[in-house]
């Protein structure tokens, strides 16, 4: 497991599918693409990526004098079945030279430490990576070889901190049972996540170019609303749409505060 | 800022509720919560509290907007706002207890909306503060101990909801006490 691994991606389209972690700059990048909200996922005092949860994540003050650390990773939300909207064909990317700094850094994960990042390159079942002697070193003596959208995407998420410590001061505030219910996720067996709205994060952060970003994300939540509609196993993925929806429409609307 | 007679004239819901005040004091709309919208001062924090939920249940979000103190205002998330105003069905708003002490005031309360054909309670207890005689939100706690509790009642003795300083009797409750 200490000797170098070996990675090259092989464009099989496989990972493609589901989720995917943003920067904040990406998601407002690709507000005209991807369904935005943002992620909360709790992680535990003592377990492997604590450490860099809480270099990128915020605390959260419990009851008690206590204290839980949680991510807050602005994501593309789509169902795991579905395809990433850029996905051309089922293989290749549409936006490949521009593609978001997450997809460029794949199989690496920032929110892991580069130490513990070698259960990464073991591709999942299916996916195709070729790991063989055929591909190049991109993983030596637990430092990251190809390691240019690693560190991109690392400096992105760390530049991004203070606007996310920001708006989960905000988030505290004014939705004063987060707290309970980030605990709560945090203790599900597969580790739970708590979703918030890319309305509060732009009225949050006071986002100048909130009505913009509105009107960018309000046909794509249309869209993935019409997609999911009818089928009772997306049924909370298909209400979260249409709700945000009508965020969005009274956002790209709204006339700027302040002004 | 719109002007708020459009939308409550204008409004369907807003028509809706020309009889009883939606914020439950069991008071006409037009002789409570009603005048408030448009822009009269309400003249006590809890009648403001109450003015802010019947904003919600009639969808006119500028006075929710606006009676937020300054300090905090750009935090309101409109939009939500406006989702929610339209999502759920505001069932019933009771007041615990209203305490204000000069420019200053916290308000008990507890809200009973159904969305998507749930119930939701939220007890909590907000702060306000007087400035140029209007009463603004400053902030909310959540008080969930409340959530369980008895409303209280307006006795016949009990002040006005109104504000007016006079007995509920002798003012808004006169109609109801001789019927």
């Amino acid at each position: 497991m200490n000797g170098p691994l070996r990675f090259l991606c092989t464009a099989c389209g496989k990972c493609c599918h589901g989720q995917l972690p943003l920067t904040l700059k990406d998601a407002f990048a690709y507000a005209g693409l991807f369904p935005l909200c943002m992620i909360w996922t709790p992680v535990q005092r003592g377990s492997r990526d604590f450490r860099m949860a809480r270099e990128l994540g915020v605390a959260v003050p419990l009851t008690g004098g206590r204290e839980m650390v949680s991510l807050i990773v602005p994501t593309s939300f789509i169902p795991s079945t579905y395809p990433c909207p850029a996905l051309v064909d089922g293989k290749m990317c549409g936006i490949h030279r521009e593609k978001p700094s997450r997809c460029k850094a794949m199989p690496f994960y920032p929110y892991t430490e580069e130490r513990y990042q070698a259960g990464y390159l073991r591709p999942r079942q299916g996916w195709e990576c070729d790991v063989s002697e055929a591909a190049p070193i991109a993983y030596d003596g637990k430092r990251i070889v190809l390691r240019d959208d690693f560190d991109i995407e690392k400096n992105d998420l760390r530049d991004q901190v203070p606007v996310l410590r920001g708006y989960a001061e905000h988030m505290l505030k004014y939705s004063p049972t987060l707290p309970e219910r980030l605990w709560q996720a945090s203790l599900q067996e597969k580790g739970g996540q708590i979703v918030t709205s890319l309305s509060s994060l732009l009225t949050a952060t006071r986002h100048p170019e909130a009505a913009e970003i509105a009107s960018k994300q309000l046909p794509v939540l249309n869209a993935y609303a019409a997609k999911t509609s009818g089928d009772p196993k997306l049924s909370d993925f298909h209400a979260y749409y249409s709700g945000w929806a009508k965020e969005m429409e009274y956002m790209s609307h709204a006339i700027p505060r302040g002004i | 800022m719109k002007p708020m007679q459009e939308t409550l004239v204008a409004g369907d819901s807003g028509n809706a509720y020309r009889g009883v005040c939606p914020c439950c004091s069991g008071l006409p709309f037009d002789a409570c919560c009603r005048p408030i919208l448009e822009g009269k001062p309400a003249p006590t924090a809890e009648a403001q509290v109450r003015s802010r939920y019947t904003a919600f249940a009639v969808k006119s979000l500028d006075h929710v907007e606006n009676t937020h103190a300054p300090e905090i205002r750009a935090d309101f998330n409109r939009a939500e706002a406006e989702r929610l105003a339209e999502e759920c069905e505001w069932e019933n708003l009771r007041i615990h207890q209203a305490v204000e002490e000069g420019d200053t005031a916290e308000i008990e309360f507890v809200i009973n909306v159904r969305r998507n054909g749930g119930l939701i309670i939220k007890a909590g207890r907000s702060r306000f503060r007087r400035e140029a005689g209007q009463w603004l939100f400053v902030s909310t706690k959540p008080a969930p101990h409340l959530e369980h509790a008895q409303s209280t009642k307006i006795n016949r003795n009990d002040p006005c909801p109104c504000g007016s300083g006079k007995k509920h009797k002798k003012c808004h409750g006169a109609a109801a006490d001789g019927s």
